[in-house]
């Protein structure tokens, strides 16, 4: 049995390792296989992307290194990525790492959030609705799922902003907390929560219809089944019912769906952040489309990109443990 | 009240097709209607300076003008054909892709459906915005060239559902019959797995162009889009970027009439999607339970 878990969690982190590899090569790939030469436009003082600082210029030219053989690049670039360096913002001038540092974890603690409320709402609301399916409140909660999932994040972002911060001005405008106040412990945490609430509701309300769908489809085929008709001929409470016996059917899936959603999530919190100007990975992201600052949006996809693998990983580990069939073919 | 409404399901039975497919049905029509007579109805070039700045909705600007003073109803016009032109473009690439990774993966089986099923996988797994982002900055800003992308990264879904399809396909007689007359895999795919998995590949169509112009709004938005075409994601982002907007009325005129477009468009599309669904496998929707 032990064995058999560990072959299972050794292939998982194997085919994840590789995807790994093949974003790292992806990211090689794109500046070399462009016609031309990228980062001619760099020296070109009547490009809009120019860049007056000679130091800057010649430290992103050694940076993609273009005028080595390939294979040289290839093994430079993977040496600097083993070593934590990302390059070094052509519009920041300062190395992407910190950047990265300064703005990863608000985008965390956004995503975090966000996956943790949206799976236990959709969670509730599915079990509901099953459990009232056919009814009134089992059919507008299905559209109003549809809906939510339908419109994109930075609508729904700002369908929120204009309602709770700019027609009822409750919720502050933009921004992750309130700048040059100087907050104790206590408000300073709470300012940070005051601020996130438009930005989580909104990429709360875009992962809520996938998941919903996926719980309610999954318990009501197994309402059918022989064990709940005997439990409900038990005298079982429904409370039970609901979560012990149905529900718990549809555990495994949503356990794929919260790891399939982290991907998404990630792209919603870009939107999002953009709208509220929350200083995550959106806004750092924004203002480098803006600058065509290449290193900063390789390295924020590399960044995303492993953070969206871990968190599919664990899961893929938590499900092999948990299901009984994983590894027992 | 009785009669129009047995009526009404009468006829809902009789054309097999959910209310919920007609009104999206309808939404994307008017889209439509409104992106092909574009030309007629918009009084002003998208990037003409045709008024002052911030002029509130008026007969002249009937949606008023952005901050620079251009005519936010001509925008809004032409953002429906970039919308449209881009579902059509990457939908269609999309379909295309995943039809054929998907029907080789199911027909062929073996080591080449389990390399097939792990590329999909592997572009599964990848975020996809940030991986659009950094092709995108790279590959330049073409409405063409944004389709190619967004069709490169979106077809894997519509592989996974076309291979299931053939794999429960190719157990059934007929095809176990044009076997055994001697027919080339090309041939079987072409004249009998094809016209059965095209009704899946419609409601593939639909989610792919939806997925296609959500894409192409939010990479617009972030300023990736083509900068000679007035998309609504291009509208919201000078929106969004205006300092102060939310400090005049403006928001009213410039940030609410695109936001309204591209949500009014995709649930359009989601529920033309749905209604497709349910008319191809109605299983999905009919549940018998105590």
């Amino acid at each position: 049995m032990r064995r058999r878990y560990l072959r299972a969690a050794l292939r998982s982190v194997g085919l994840y390792a590789l995807t790994m590899v093949a974003v790292v090569v992806v990211v090689f790939t794109l500046p070399r296989a462009m016609p031309g030469d990228p980062l001619a436009a760099l020296d070109d003082p009547d490009n809009s992307v120019y860049v007056t600082d000679p130091v800057v210029r010649d430290k992103v030219r050694a940076y993609y290194g273009l005028d080595k053989p390939l294979p040289e690049q290839f093994q430079h670039y993977v040496g600097r990525l083993a070593r934590g360096d990302l390059g070094f913002s052509i519009a920041r001038k300062r190395p992407v790492g910190s950047l990265l540092r300064a703005h990863l974890p608000w985008t965390l603690l956004l995503m975090g959030v966000s996956i943790v409320l949206a799976s236990l709402a959709s969670f509730v609301a599915g079990v509901a609705a099953t459990w009232r399916r056919g009814r009134i409140s089992d059919r507008s909660l299905m559209t109003g799922m549809t809906v939510a999932q339908a419109v994109p994040e930075y609508a729904l972002a700002a369908v929120l902003l204009i309602a709770f911060a700019v027609v009822l001005p409750i919720f502050p405008l933009a921004g992750a907390r309130t700048p040059f106040a100087d907050h104790g412990t206590v408000a300073g945490v709470l300012d940070v929560a005051w601020h996130l609430v438009l930005p989580a509701g909104a990429l709360t309300l875009s992962l809520l219809g996938t998941k919903f769908l996926l719980v309610r489809n999954t318990m009501i085929s197994a309402l059918g089944a022989d064990y709940m008709v005997l439990a409900r001929a038990k005298g079982l409470p429904d409370r039970l019912l609901k979560y012990r016996h149905a529900g718990r059917n549809a555990l495994l899936p949503f356990l794929t769906v919260v790891g399939i959603q982290a991907g998404y999530a990630v792209g919603g919190a870009v939107f999002v952040e953009s709208v509220f100007a929350y200083p995550g990975m959106g806004s750092l992201i924004l203002g480098a489309v803006e600058a065509r600052d290449y290193p900063v949006l390789e390295a924020t996809f590399l960044v995303l990109a492993l953070v969206v693998l871990a968190v599919n990983l664990v899961l893929e580990l938590v499900y092999a443990r948990i299901d009984p069939r994983v590894g027992a073919e | 009240m009785a009669r129009p409404a047995g009526r009404l399901r009468e006829r809902r039975r009789g054309l097999q097709f959910p209310v919920i497919g007609w009104v999206g049905l309808v939404l994307v029509a008017v889209f439509v209607g409104l992106a092909l007579a574009a030309p007629w109805l918009s009084h002003y070039r998208t990037t003409e300076l045709a008024g002052s700045p911030l002029e509130p909705p008026s007969a002249a600007h009937w949606l008023g003008t952005n901050g620079v003073g251009q005519d936010l109803a001509s925008q809004i016009l032409n953002g429906a054909r970039v919308s449209l032109f881009v579902a059509v473009l990457a939908g269609g690439g999309t379909l295309l892709i995943g039809a054929l990774v998907g029907m080789v993966a199911g027909w062929a089986g073996g080591v080449v459906d389990a390399i097939l099923m792990r590329i999909v996988d592997l572009v599964l797994v990848v975020p996809k915005v940030p991986l659009l982002i950094v092709i995108g900055t790279y590959a330049g800003p073409s409405l063409p060239v944004i389709s190619l992308i967004i069709a490169l990264t979106g077809w894997p879904p519509t592989a996974r559902v076309v291979r299931s399809q053939v794999l429960s396909l190719r157990r059934r007689a007929h095809i176990k019959a044009a076997v055994g007359f001697g027919a080339s895999s090309r041939q079987i795919l072409r004249r009998h797995i094809l016209p059965e998995v095209a009704l899946i590949l419609s409601a593939g169509l639909v989610g792919a162009a939806g997925r296609a112009i959500a894409f192409e709004a939010g990479l617009a938005f972030l300023g990736l889009g083509d900068p000679s075409r007035a998309s609504w994601g291009a509208i919201l982002r000078d929106a969004n970027a205006f300092g102060g907007l939310f400090f005049t009325d403006a928001w009213k005129w410039w940030l609410v009439p695109p936001l309204v477009a591209v949500s009014l468009l995709l649930l359009g599309v989601t529920f033309l999607g749905v209604g497709l669904e349910q008319r191809i496998n109605p299983r999905l929707t009919r549940h018998t339970g105590p």
